[in-house]
């Protein structure tokens, strides 16, 4: 049984169409990565799944239920917009959502405090939020989410403000939460992460989805492309779309950014290489990034960080 | 229900950290206890001293000492007849001066009140029959102190006194205490009205007018001895005086004393309930501000709905303002124990109004409707505002608009007034009838009014719920400007999305 699934889910905002018809569903264990570029309807989208805001049109089904508070138990959420009580130690604040998640207090204040811990926060667990630096603050953030040890784990543009520490701890968590079992959504435009720590993405533009499938299946859909070092220009090879000169590798050999035609193996090009005797120091399959394929599938270029 | 409670023990705890809660918490006590002994501080608690220069023989000196005892006996017989009079002490001695408490006692009373041993004498007598609580008898602090001519003094002449008084008046030497006022009687008076004054500030009216009086009339008994009147005759007839009966309400009884000590405690509830619902509200104001700007709301309504939100923040607010209130009346009795009952005494008739079960009644539903009806004001002007200074700009507004005819409102109270269409006025429209109706139960409000307003005040308050509710939970992940009064009743308008 899905953990998350969105059934042609809409949304409109007066004259805007936040989602559009939008349909997935998330399998449970997986890291499941939510793409787009900014007002492509991601936070809207994990909005309506918690409930903060009811979809248009369309269904949605939470660990088996209509989204509601009731299903908070089970989930950890963090935000875009990250905040704290200014006021509250670190132990209380997380205690605090914890007990709102259903924990009794006890429970909330040991896992809060086995979180701190593991953080490094241990000695400022009684510190009020307003005395600890930017950096502990985003780790009590995470621990709010993560006190329930949630079934589901929600996270908007989870990386965003963080400090190169922090954004390698958040990704140690995404995994050990994975490993443990838990469901992973997090959104993001920042396409490394994605690529290092997403089972399957979804890319959306403008509210609609333009991709959903494996990381390998994304790269697919972008033509192979060759690192080559030729004495001569493969242009002219059978099924090259296009070849593009790097310079000079050694005396009489060159390099070559190959790019193939749509459907075209890199293999056959070899084949026809060593039928044509086309002379050959270097052959190598170039991988596609995630940028790349989200460049092509989405088609702006402007949401890289 | 559990996340209300939850939330609403985090506003609380939230309030009760902030250092200004406390402050304000014991100001209040503070400032009433400051207020009750301030006119004692600024009160004078010696005497005045007086000097007397007598040059006719000592007559005149005489006569006004006497007058100055006099006075003194007074005001302690009249003290004591209020006293016994407000604790029922007259068994006592029914026949006693000070058991009659109809009348302004006369010289002759007060010389009977003096020979028969004075304060000290009825002291004991009523000490025979007072309750252990009855606080004891303080007599009033004399106001006159006659001190004694140097002998310097006396063989200077009149003209020269001016400088020799000096020293007298304002003394070079700390220790000596000065002399208030000094008095020449010149050996010409009779002939001559003259007398002479010298005070080291604005002599005060009730001492000049008592010198005046006594040597008036030495000066009428003169002129009318050189008319030929005899002596005797002249001496009454500068010291006859009307017999004066009086009628004063006792102490805490009569009419309009009793009419203001009855609204007491409906008043203090009104004011109350007006400070305390301004401090808590603005607290918790600042703390849905902080949420807002906090970018805290998101993760916290990921585990509460807005309606929980809101609920706890009232219920939240609401058990900050009762514990202010509680503090506060705790404060109250223990002030009642610590001055063995002399407040309570006072109090006593106020809480007359407690007798009356639908009384009790009124008070709570009143106070505590009204507190979520001006609560949840605050509350959906925190959800539209960014900054304390967004919400600034909505709560001024909406504080002249509450409290501007609150305070007309307790005005006329104190002065009796339970009547009239601005009275009516404010009774009827909802956001004033908790402080209205709370402030006429002690002069009398007919029991009609007090069931149509509240009825009308409860279904004001359930409306309020639902529009602001909307307004709020439309609010509370809105950006952008603050919305403007169309933007807003769009907000009521929408049901929940």
């Amino acid at each position: 049984m899905s953990v998350l699934t969105l059934e042609r889910v809409s949304k409109r905002f007066d004259n805007t169409l936040a989602v559009d018809e939008l349909s997935f569903s998330v399998e449970p264990g997986t890291v499941f990565g939510f793409l787009g570029g900014n007002g492509a309807g991601k936070t809207t989208s994990l909005r309506m799944v918690l409930d903060i805001i009811r979809p248009t049109s369309g269904k949605i089904e939470v660990l088996g239920r209509a989204p509601g508070r009731e299903n908070s138990a089970d989930i950890g959420f963090l935000p875009e917009e990250r905040g704290l009580y200014r006021q509250m130690t670190a132990l209380d604040t997380i205690a605090y959502f914890g007990r709102l998640k259903g924990m009794a207090a006890t429970d909330a204040k040991r896992e809060g405090a086995a979180l701190l811990d593991r953080f490094g926060l241990a000695a400022n667990a009684k510190m009020t939020v307003d005395k600890l630096s930017k950096g502990m603050a985003q780790k009590v953030q995470l621990a709010t989410a993560l006190v329930n040890r949630p079934r589901l784990l929600i996270l908007d543009e989870p990386f965003s403000g963080l400090d190169p520490v922090n954004q390698g701890l958040l990704e140690d968590e995404i995994r050990r939460m994975s490993q443990a079992g838990s469901t992973v959504v997090f959104s993001t435009h920042v396409m490394q992460h994605a690529e290092r720590l997403c089972d399957r993405l979804l890319l959306l533009a403008k509210g609609r989805k333009k991709f959903e499938g494996s990381l390998d299946e994304a790269r697919l859909e972008l033509p192979a492309r060759l690192a080559l070092v030729a004495r001569r220009d493969p242009a002219k090879l059978p099924g090259v779309e296009s070849a593009e000169d790097k310079g000079e590798a050694e005396p009489g050999w060159t390099r070559w950014d190959v790019r193939l035609e749509p459907g075209v193996e890199p293999g056959h090009v070899l084949e026809q290489c060593v039928a044509d005797q086309f002379p050959l120091r270097r052959f190598e399959q170039v991988q596609a990034s995630l940028h790349d394929v989200f460049v092509h599938i989405v088609g702006t270029p402007e949401t890289e960080q | 229900m559990k996340n209300i409670l939850i939330v609403a023990a985090r506003e609380f705890r939230q309030i009760a950290s902030m250092r200004s809660f406390w402050l304000t918490l014991l100001i209040m006590p503070l400032s009433i206890a400051a207020g009750a002994i301030a006119p004692q501080l600024i009160n004078k608690d010696e005497a005045d001293r007086v000097m007397i220069v007598d040059r006719t023989g000592g007559s005149e000196a005489q006569a006004l000492e006497q007058r100055f005892r006099l006075d003194e006996g007074r005001d302690q017989l009249s003290a004591l007849s209020r006293y016994v009079q407000r604790h029922h002490l007259e068994r006592a001695d029914p026949r006693a001066l000070w058991s009659q408490h109809d009348r302004w006692y006369g010289d002759a009373d007060v010389a009977r009140f003096v020979a028969e041993g004075g304060t000290a004498a009825a002291k004991a007598k009523i000490a025979r029959v007072k309750p252990e609580d009855t606080p004891e008898f303080t007599a009033p602090k004399p106001d006159y102190e006659v001190v004694p001519v140097p002998a310097s003094l006396a063989s200077v002449p009149d003209t020269q006194l001016d400088a020799a008084l000096k020293t007298v008046l304002k003394p070079t030497d700390k220790d000596a205490k000065a002399v208030d006022y000094i008095l020449l009687v010149p050996a010409s008076f009779g002939q001559s009205p003259l007398v002479r004054l010298w005070a080291n500030r604005q002599p005060s009216q009730q001492f000049v007018g008592t010198v005046q009086d006594v040597l008036t009339r030495d000066l009428r008994t003169r002129f009318l001895a050189a008319q030929g009147v005899s002596p005797t005759a002249a001496e009454s007839a500068s010291t006859i005086a009307p017999a004066l009966a009086i009628s004063t309400p006792p102490p805490g009884g009569g009419a309009r004393e009793a009419m203001l000590v009855r609204s007491i405690l409906p008043l203090a509830a009104a004011y109350l309930l007006m400070i305390s619902l301004m401090l808590s509200g603005s607290w918790m104001l600042q703390g849905t501000v902080e949420e807002r700007s906090n970018k805290l709301l998101e993760t916290v309504l990921a585990c509460v709905s807005p309606q929980e939100l809101m609920y706890g923040k009232l219920l939240g607010t609401a058990g900050v303002g009762l514990f202010m209130i509680a503090v506060w009346v705790g404060c109250g009795i223990f002030a009642g124990y610590a001055t063995h009952g002399a407040i309570a005494d006072l109090i006593r008739p106020a809480l007359d109004p407690l007798t009356s079960p639908g009384t009790i009644l009124a008070l709570i539903y009143f106070f505590v409707v009204g507190y979520v009806t001006i609560a949840i004001l605050f509350l959906a002007i925190g959800a539209m505002s960014d900054s304390m200074r967004d919400a600034q700009g909505y709560l001024m507004p909406v504080l002249l608009l509450i409290l501007l005819p609150i305070t007309i409102l307790m005005q006329a109270v104190l002065e009796g007034n339970n009547g009239g269409v601005l009275m009516e006025v404010l009774t009827w429209v909802p956001i004033w009838t908790p402080f209205a109706v709370l402030a006429r139960l002690g002069l009398g409000i007919p029991t009609w009014e007090v069931v149509g307003t509240g009825i009308l005040l409860a279904v004001f308050t359930a409306a309020e719920i639902v529009l602001l509710g909307r307004l709020f939970r439309a609010s509370l992940l809105a950006q952008g400007q603050r919305p403007n009064v169309r933007e807003m009743l769009s907000r009521m308008r929408a049901t929940p999305a």
